[in-house]
């Protein structure tokens, strides 16, 4: 393998650089800039802002979207095994067993610590009387 | 070949992995048990030090198994591959990753039991804490018993993401907070700079098994290996940043001195262990015919880190900024003994298992006069500690000492080593920058020991320690005073340590 190998990368990659660069470039070049306060403000579809934006976001989306993401990438793995399922045989069970073990004890350690539910203010009743004394 | 073919399943060999199997279970089954049962703190932790036990017996076996695996004869090969090599060679079973476990293995009992005052006042998140402790142990053992760059990654992360949690775990302090994201910003930025580094060697050499990259490069003659080139110098600046060696060590002091008190020392040692590990097992296994092309980096990173890591630690007054950049300079002494090649694998393991223990042992004096859940550490509150705790001010100094190199302490014997090695290999300048960096190295040492002995005491009592941390204290200065006087098991114990 030699550097060659990797001309056509280099050429897409310089390609690209040059691209998108005189597309930002030209439409800097000649389009016409008239500003005026509505164009200026931010879009919210159509309706005027009438207060600042919350400082503070409730993150309640988090954890969910966090527990997706493994429970997401394990379907991945299952697919690829399942895909190949009598090939791999009991070595593929085991292997995918092992690993469906841990994501299990993810999912109860989560839920008996109280992510899922959805009412944070809950989520004391999943500690011990000390615990809720420190927090 | 069909396609059912390829997908033979890989050789199974638990033995190999047996250590890390424990830890990683026993992390698994701390949450949960804690979760279900809210079992009291001092029984978790007590679970924890059996599971590190049971790991560090596995340990054992494998040495015995390594021992066995050495006097393999022609005809036992198969058996030996299959053995030595499980997991279609993502694994590798030998000497050098049987130290990494032993030194890992010690560590983390030694950091459990000096820090264990943290995991009491963490209260709902001591398993957290612990298991996290586990984990990042698991990663870093696997880091060092792999011979496949992608395990060897994966290993750095698995690691690398538990300690940045670990540094931020007490979440109420700012400090911590900071801690945290400043480690994981820069430590995110040395994983994509070593992983690129993987990304150029497999161009360059069309495979991510170590061994393999050895055979191939035996076997062509490269007349452009630019790649290759940039490839290894990325992955030496990757595993540079993970051990702290300067240039790439801006972290190290910040996220010593924010970091909860009672994790720091574990912290610091477990990326040690597991950064030194994984970059002998690349440079000596997979490049070892390139020494004449990376051997003048490591040693410009390693004079370095020497002088730069010694001169600002003698102006810092926080002594836990002190022992941060202190490690700079220790990473610049190990990376002294790397310049030699393979030859120096067995001190540079030496040097890593008292230096490391030191490292725990030092911050758990720290943690017990300055508090183990918080942030920094002053010079003031260890002025005349002799006289109002003089149990930690005789470990501290015995610690301190053998962090300088003292004769008759374990850092002697260890900096003689790796000096020893570089100048039989030629890097005489490097050695005399090394020296220079130790002597220079002892005033702020000593400044530390002379502000508990001869120093007027403040007016702070300090709390006593409970047992688990004067038992780990104790151990760690033992081991610094018997293996200075007695070095010959441990020697020819890490000169077995060389990489297949």
């Amino acid at each position: 393998m030699t550097l060659n190998d990797y001309l056509p990368l280099l050429v897409m990659m310089v390609l690209a650089l040059v691209f998108v660069g005189a597309a930002v470039l030209i439409s800097r070049i000649f389009s016409p800039k008239r500003p005026t306060v509505e164009k200026s403000a931010p879009y919210e579809s159509g309706i005027l802002p009438e207060t600042e934006p919350a400082q503070r976001f409730p993150v309640k989306f988090y954890m969910v979207a966090m527990l997706f993401v493994i429970f997401d990438v394990e379907i991945i793995f299952l697919f690829a095994w399942a895909s190949r399922f009598n090939d791999l045989g009991w070595y593929g069970i085991g292997a995918v067993a092992i690993f469906t073990a841990f994501v299990l004890e993810t999912l109860a350690y989560v839920w008996k610590r109280g992510a899922l539910d959805w009412n944070v203010k809950h989520r004391a009743r999943y500690m011990t009387a000390a615990d809720r004394e420190a927090a | 070949m069909t396609f059912a073919q390829v997908l033979t399943p890989p050789s199974v060999g638990w033995i190999a992995i047996a250590p890390e199997i424990v830890l990683g279970v026993g992390a698994a089954l701390i949450l949960l048990f804690d979760v279900q049962y809210k079992p009291k703190r001092t029984h978790l932790g007590l679970a924890t030090a059996a599971i590190v036990a049971t790991a560090f017996a596995f340990a054992i076996v494998q040495y015995d198994r390594v021992q066995t695996l050495s006097q393999a004869t022609a005809d036992q090969a198969a058996d030996f591959v299959a053995t030595a090599f499980p997991f279609d060679a993502m694994i590798v079973l030998d000497a050098n990753a049987v130290f990494g476990r032993f030194a890992m293995l010690l560590v983390t009992g030694l950091g459990l039991a000096a820090g264990w005052r943290l995991f009491e006042r963490l209260g709902a998140r001591a398993a957290e804490g612990l298991a996290l402790m586990l984990l990042s142990a698991t990663g870093f053992m696997f880091m060092a018993s792999s011979t496949h760059l992608m395990m060897v990654f994966l290993g750095l992360e698995v690691g690398s993401i538990a300690l940045y949690v670990l540094a931020g775990i007490t979440r109420e302090r700012t400090e911590s907070d900071e801690a945290a994201i400043k480690y994981f910003l820069l430590g995110s930025v040395a994983s994509a700079v070593f992983i690129y580094g993987v990304a150029l060697t497999y161009a360059g050499s069309g495979s991510m098994n170590l061994l393999e990259i050895q055979g191939v490069l035996a076997r062509n003659i490269f007349t452009r290996p630019a790649v290759l080139l940039i490839g290894i110098a990325l992955m030496v600046v990757g595993m540079g940043f993970k051990v702290s060696a300067a240039p790439f060590h801006s972290w190290a002091p910040d996220v010593y001195q924010g970091a909860p008190g009672g994790i720091v020392g574990y912290m610091a040692a477990a990326a040690k262990i597991g950064g030194f590990a994984a970059l002998i097992r690349i440079l000596f296994t997979a490049f070892p015919d390139f020494i004449s092309t990376w051997g003048p980096l490591v040693a410009g990173i390693a004079a370095l880190s020497m002088l730069l890591g010694s001169t600002v630690a003698l102006v810092q007054d926080d002594i836990r900024r002190m022992l941060g950049y202190s490690g700079v300079a220790h990473a610049g002494f190990i990376l002294t003994g790397v310049v030699a090649g393979g030859a120096g694998t067995g001190e540079v393991w030496f040097y890593l298992g008292v230096y490391t223990v030191q490292l725990v042992g030092a911050f758990g004096v720290v943690a017990a006069v300055t508090g183990a859940a918080t942030s920094g550490a002053g010079i003031d509150a260890f002025r005349g500690l002799s006289k109002r705790a003089p149990f930690l001010a005789a470990t501290f100094t015995v610690l301190l000492l053998g962090m300088a190199g003292l004769p008759l302490t374990s850092g002697f014997v260890a900096k003689f080593g790796v000096f020893t090695e570089a100048w039989q290999a030629g890097y005489e300048w490097l050695v005399i920058v090394a020296v220079l960096a130790s002597v220079i190295a002892f005033f702020f040492y000593l400044r530390v020991i002379v502000a508990m002995y001869m120093e007027e005491p403040v007016d702070e009592a300090v709390a006593p320690p409970g047992i688990s941390v004067r038992a780990s204290l104790a151990l760690a200065s033992l081991i610094t005073i018997v293996i200075g006087i007695v070095p010959g098991p441990l020697l020819s114990l890490a000169g077995e340590a060389s990489p297949l």
